[in-house]
């Protein structure tokens, strides 16, 4: 058993922690009128020139959205909800599945209850230790496992930030998700003790009514984005 | 005035002034005055007032006495200052000195005799006595700060007056000092510490007497080092704590005779661990030197050097000045180690001038010290620094200093870590060469041969092996090396043409081959630098082998120097990004630009290659047209224009594609506008005769009418254009037949070309006969929106009328849905309708056009609103309203939201998801200043933007998004009381959003699910 795993991280910066890289098809599909060939022509506009104020870039919208403007009117307004539903979806990507990049987009930014930083930033967690499993289906059971490494073999606050994540991701996971959150292997002296009070459902609930407890976790993931 | 009057007006003016005194300052003063004035117009005479003065004068209770000196002397301060002759001075003196005993009228006393030193018949004999009685009749720890301030005053006065006088006279002036010793001792005041340190400057600047007394003199001065005061709250003299420091430091720093005393103690001081001492100390310490000379230095700069050592070794932790930004030096007040580094600098100054043996021990001593630096790498920034800090001071120290230090670089050693700190350290030698020679202006300027230049080649060869020899990954390296030619080519006549050159050329190959950010943008930000001193340069080597760089062939791929591949977007990107704001470079990047364009079009697939190409050159126009001036605009169009409108009328990718041609028309709009107006009536018949003779607009629907009409937007309004309205009515024609015209993008050409001749040229009262309100077909409603457009743009008050049979429309059971939509026609911004700086003579757009459209309309569509009760009816006002809404800023909506709230609410709950965008938009930008209004609504709201925040029908993912954030900003705007009712309900309802399929809503659900847990949740502290 290797000790001392984590014991003095590098200290991350925030901006060097992993992400998934500039998400422009979200704020394209914000924009109001998207029809497939604008959206494609902007995706090319923004290789040139990435601002979304661009003259050109309002052209390309603009004249998508007046040709739609004057196609000949349909009278009926109640038809095809099902058609306009597929289409606004159509766009874009298809769906987006849950993956382990935003389980740790989650995580990442709950601070540490000792020190002014992030999980992220102290390594407690890392994008490598996180599984997700999931098969994409609304009705089917999907799992997500975190491995957390504290910073000192017999870190005592280890129950408190696996708390704290596990509330952070009960609230923003869907319920169909089994949530399991447990230390490293060799990180944490008292491993096996850890990982059943972290993964105990009537100690979590028997936590989550405790005042002072909640308040701080509300501290903790103040700091979330 | 006779004797008995002026004895009566004494009287009573002398009782007047002894009952005000200390109780109305004002009416006392204005009593002294009118004594000074009697005496100034010789109505009364100064004796009269002493003599009426008198038995108070004499008086027991000392009050009366006090009160009576202090009215003769407020008189005296009042009187001009040739007023008493020689002899009345010297009396009036000796009537003072009787009263120098009388121990608790000292303030008067010596206030007096502050006003007589001002008099011009003060002879120098009388100067002695009054030191006299200042050294040792006056005890200044037994006056309070107002009466010590006239001691000083009197000294300051005397030596102002009489300064070169007495040091001829040395015994005079020895007593000078030496009262001025007495009466500064132990002084607190911060207002008579100025006058003191001041005159103590004074004397040691001035007179060759300091040796006699410098310590003493230095005493005085250094026990208040380093000097703190803050100021009171309501301080009547506003001196501050830095007026303190300073003329205290100047006092320190007056003369080379304090050296001996100064340098050891402020040493001492050097040891002290609060940095605003540490601070005062180095400030004060450079002041000495430059002040003291190489003379003074010569002794000290041993002990200096060792004490500063710590500071400039191990005091700094600021990072490499050049990183991450290239930003120069800054020297701020603050940074202790800086101004170490600089007291260095001084030393070095200082000894060089005085003697250059000195300079050389002096510099060897220190390059021994630190040469083990660059053996074993450490402290090696600091060391530069300092060094780079010693060069900077004047050519000569460069010039050693370079000499000797630049030979310990130049390992050349294959370590890239070395290579690293070679180049960041160069940093510091480049900067003192700017510091010495200063930077360039672009013509080629001589310097004078120096150290630097002999290893010019050196240089260049580390850094362009940085560059272009290291591996893609190293980009710290590589941006180093960047930043650093960037700072050589600065330099003054240090490098010649050919040299710069090549650093364009590598410099822009980076560019174009490395997809690293900060390569990039260190890359575009050096030619951006280049380009403002050599834009000859940078055009030739670097925008021209970009633009010959990008292939014809629209499968063809670039490749730069045969071998290795570039993107297309990416040449294009970095011709945008350089370019920016660049008259020159923008020119002709849109000429070659345009010509490479005419190459393209004719290739089959060409239409995205041609649209990045396009979107290009629409870019740099419309960003910088304010910068091109008319004669470029004239260059340029007779450059592109005709080649252009050939690949247009060929069947090209141009014409085929429905954005490639508008935004090409939109080019040739901005040139015409740019072209001078006397040109205009011309082109205007040069662009009649091509569209409508040549290429039969009117005759069949084409899509060259977009380029046709765009044209004309950029016309000069006042030119003549007789066939309007035959050409009105053949579009109209075309219209109307929807079989002839049915291409949308055609469709949409000529109703713009109806708004503009609407807009432009017809007569208003003549357009009635073209317009039918009663034929509600599609097509006629879509003509008349247009031309109304045209009319609204202008606040025509015509338009008004149709907009009431517009909005009449709405209640149309079969129009009125088609209707609403087309409301959005009437504000929709065109680029080519849009105001450009300068130009006010292309079309009539009003400003505020949006803003009346938006009152006339308002009223009008609530009140049908209200008095309707179809539901579908109800929609299309709404759909109307915020489709007009959506398109005006939310500042000029606020007066109306106390209406307008409720329709909003409404709307969210209408079938189209772009009226409930714009409503989360206008709620989103607008619920801040209205949080009142939405605390009352909040029930009805929270329920309906629930609605929202789920998959179906009209809830597209920005509608899901934005009622998402909407229901987060409840959080912060909404009493705590009122929404906490909904928290459970909004926390459950939003559980299968997190399941969304669109990461960015289940991500903005997460953020609002956690404002609502955290609802009345009292984090721990």
């Amino acid at each position: 058993m290797s000790e001392f795993i984590n014991e003095t991280p590098t200290v991350l910066e925030d901006n060097q922690l992993p992400t998934r890289g500039e998400d422009t098809d979200g704020k394209l599909l914000l924009g109001t009128d998207v029809t497939k060939e604008s959206l494609h022509r902007t995706k090319l506009l923004l290789k040139i020139d990435n601002s979304l104020q661009s003259p050109v870039l309002q052209n390309v919208e603009l004249l998508s959205k007046l040709l739609q403007l004057n196609q000949v009117p349909e009278l009926t307004t109640d038809e095809s909800d099902e058609d306009m539903d597929e289409i606004t979806d159509e766009l874009g990507a298809p769906a987006d599945p849950i993956d382990s990049q935003e389980v740790y987009d989650l995580i990442a930014h709950i601070s540490d209850p000792e020190h002014p930083l992030t999980l992220g930033q102290l390594a407690v967690v890392n994008l490598q230790d996180i599984e997700v499993h999931d098969e994409g289906y609304k009705d089917r059971m999907a799992e997500v496992i975190v491995k957390i490494t504290p910073t000192i073999t017999h870190c005592s606050l280890a129950t408190l930030i696996g708390l704290g994540i596990r509330v952070r991701l009960d609230r923003a996971l869907p319920p169909r998700f089994r949530i399991t959150i447990l230390v490293k292997e060799g990180s944490h002296q008292s491993e096996n003790q850890v990982n059943k009070q972290l993964n105990d459902k009537e100690r979590v609930a028997a936590a989550c009514e405790n005042e002072q407890l909640l308040g701080v976790i509300s501290k903790m993931l103040s700091t979330c984005k | 005035m006779s004797n008995e009057e002026s004895s009566i007006f004494l009287e009573t003016s002398i009782v007047s002034f002894v009952s005000n005194v200390d109780i109305d300052e004002v009416s006392s003063d204005k009593t002294a005055t009118q004594i000074a004035e009697r005496i100034s117009d010789k109505k009364l005479k100064l004796l009269d007032l002493i003599l009426s003065l008198g038995d108070y004068l004499t008086s027991q209770d000392l009050n009366r006495r006090r009160k009576a000196l202090c009215c003769l002397s407020t008189v005296l301060s009042k009187l001009p200052d040739d007023q008493l002759l020689k002899n009345e001075v010297s009396v009036v003196l000796s009537f003072y000195s009787s009263k120098v005993d009388d121990t608790l009228i000292m303030k008067e006393t010596l206030s007096g005799i502050y006003s007589l030193c001002g008099m011009k018949y003060l002879s120098i004999s009388e100067v002695s006595p009054i030191f006299e009685i200042l050294k040792n009749k006056y005890n200044p720890s037994s006056h309070l700060a107002a009466t010590r301030f006239f001691a000083f005053n009197i000294l300051e006065t005397i030596f102002r007056r009489f300064g070169p006088k007495l040091a001829e006279d040395g015994e005079l002036a020895d007593l000078f000092v030496q009262t001025f010793l007495h009466i500064g001792n132990g002084e607190k005041d911060p207002r008579n510490l100025l006058i003191s340190f001041r005159i103590n400057e004074l004397i040691s600047s001035n007179w060759s007497n300091v040796d006699k007394f410098k310590e003493d003199l230095f005493d005085i001065l250094f026990c208040y080092f380093p000097i703190t005061f803050r100021p009171p709250k309501d301080d009547p003299y506003k001196i501050s704590n830095a007026d303190l420091k300073i003329s205290l430091r100047s006092a320190i720093s007056a003369s080379p005779a304090f050296a001996e005393d100064a340098f050891g103690n402020l040493i001492d001081k050097l040891t002290a661990s609060s940095p605003s001492v540490k601070n005062d100390t180095l400030l004060t310490l450079k002041a000495c030197i430059d002040k003291f000379g190489g003379e003074a230095c010569l002794k000290h700069w041993l002990p200096l050097w060792n004490s500063l050592k710590f500071e400039i070794m191990h005091g700094n932790d600021a990072g490499y000045p050049d990183i991450p930004v290239a930003s120069p030096v800054q020297t701020s007040e603050t940074d202790n180690y800086q101004l170490s580094v600089n007291v260095m600098r001084s030393i070095a100054n200082a000894l060089l001038k005085f003697d250059e043996k000195a300079f050389e021990k002096f510099l060897s001593h220190i390059v021994e010290e630190v040469k083990p630096n660059f053996t074993y790498e450490k402290d090696l920034k600091q060391t530069c620094c300092l060094l780079g800090s010693i060069a900077s001071a004047t050519q000569q120290t460069f010039d050693r200093v370079v000499a000797l230090v630049l030979p310990l670089f130049f390992k050349n050693s294959p370590d890239l870590s070395k290579l690293k700190l070679e180049i960041m350290n160069f940093s510091f030698f480049f900067d003192a060469y700017i510091g010495v020679f200063g930077e360039t202006n672009g013509e080629q300027n001589g310097v004078p041969s120096n150290s630097l230049s002999e290893q010019k080649d050196e240089i260049l060869m580390v850094l362009s092996r940085a560059l272009t020899a290291s591996p893609k990954v190293e980009v710290t390296v590589r941006t180093l090396s960047i930043i650093q030619f960037t700072k050589l080519i600065k330099m003054k006549g240090f490098l010649i043409r050919e040299e710069i050159a090549l650093i364009v050329q590598y410099i822009s190959e980076a560019i174009l081959t490395d997809n690293n950010k900060n390569i990039y943008h260190a890359g575009l930000e050096s030619l951006k630098v280049i380009g403002e001193i050599y834009e000859d340069i940078v055009f030739e080597i670097s925008l021209k082998r970009m633009l010959e760089l990008l292939p014809k062939d629209p499968d063809g791929e670039a490749q730069l120097n045969g071998y290795e591949p570039v993107e297309k977007e990416t040449i294009l990107k970095a011709l945008l990004d350089f370019t920016n704001s660049r008259h020159k470079l923008v020119k002709e990047s849109v000429l070659g630009l345009s010509k490479k364009l005419c190459q393209v079009a004719p290739y089959v697939n060409s239409s995205e290659y041609c649209f990045l190409i396009i979107s290009t050159i629409h870019t740099l126009l419309s960003n910088n047209i304010e910068i091109i001036g008319e004669s470029d605009a004239v260059i340029i169009k007779e450059n592109i224009e005709m080649p252009l409108f050939t690949a247009i009328a060929d069947d090209s990718s141009l014409q085929k594609d429905d954005h490639n041609l508008t935004l090409l028309s939109n080019i040739l709009f901005f040139l015409t506008i740019k072209n001078p107006r006397d040109t205009h009536q011309n082109e205007l018949n040069r662009y009649k005769k091509y569209f409508v003779e040549n290429l039969q607009l009117f005759v069949a629907p084409s899509r060259l009418v977009v380029p046709f009409e765009k044209l004309l937007c950029g016309i000069d309004k006042e030119c003549e254009f007789s066939e309007v309205e035959s050409y009105f009515a053949l579009t109209m024609n075309l219209l109307r037949n929807e079989q002839t015209v049915e291409v949308q993008f055609e469709r949409l050409g000529y109703l713009e070309l109806l708004t503009v001749f609407t807009n432009k040229w017809m007569d208003e009262e003549s357009l009635l006969k073209f317009t039918n309100l009663d034929d509600l077909s599609p097509s006629n409603l879509e003509m008349l929106v247009w031309i109304i457009k045209g009319l609204v743009m202008k606040n025509s008050y015509q338009a008004v009328l149709f907009q009431e049979k517009f909005v009449n429309l709405l209640s149309n059971l079969e129009v009125g849905g088609y209707v609403a939509k087309l409301f959005e026609v009437f504000v929709v911004d065109i680029i080519t309708f849009q105001k450009y700086k300068g130009i006010n003579w292309n079309n009539n757009v009003k400003l505020t056009y949006k803003q009346k459209l938006f009152n006339d309309v308002f009223n009008r569509l609530v009140n049908a609103f209200r008095n309707t009760s179809e539901m579908n009816i109800k929609s299309n006002y709404l759909t109307a309203l915020s489709l007009v809404s959506k398109h005006i800023s939310s500042n000029l909506i606020e007066p109306y939201m106390d209406e307008m709230l409720p329709l909003l609410l409404q709307s969210l709950d209408m079938p189209n998801s772009e009226v409930k965008v714009s409503a989360l938009n206008t709620l989103l930008d607008t619920c801040e200043k209205f949080h009142e209004l939405i605390t009352e609504h909040v029930q009805s709201l929270s329920r309906s933007l629930l609605k929202l925040i789920s998959l179906s029908s009209y809830n597209s993912v920005s509608v899901r998004v934005l009622s998402l954030k909407l229901l987060e900003t409840l959080t912060q705007i909404v009493p705590l009381n009122y929404l906490l009712p909904f928290k459970e309900e909004i926390i459950d309802a939003s559980v299968p959003v997190l399941d969304d399929k669109k990461r960015i809503v289940r991500k903005q659900c997460v953020s609002t699910r956690q404002a609502y847990f955290e609802l009345g949740q009292v984090p721990f502290e």
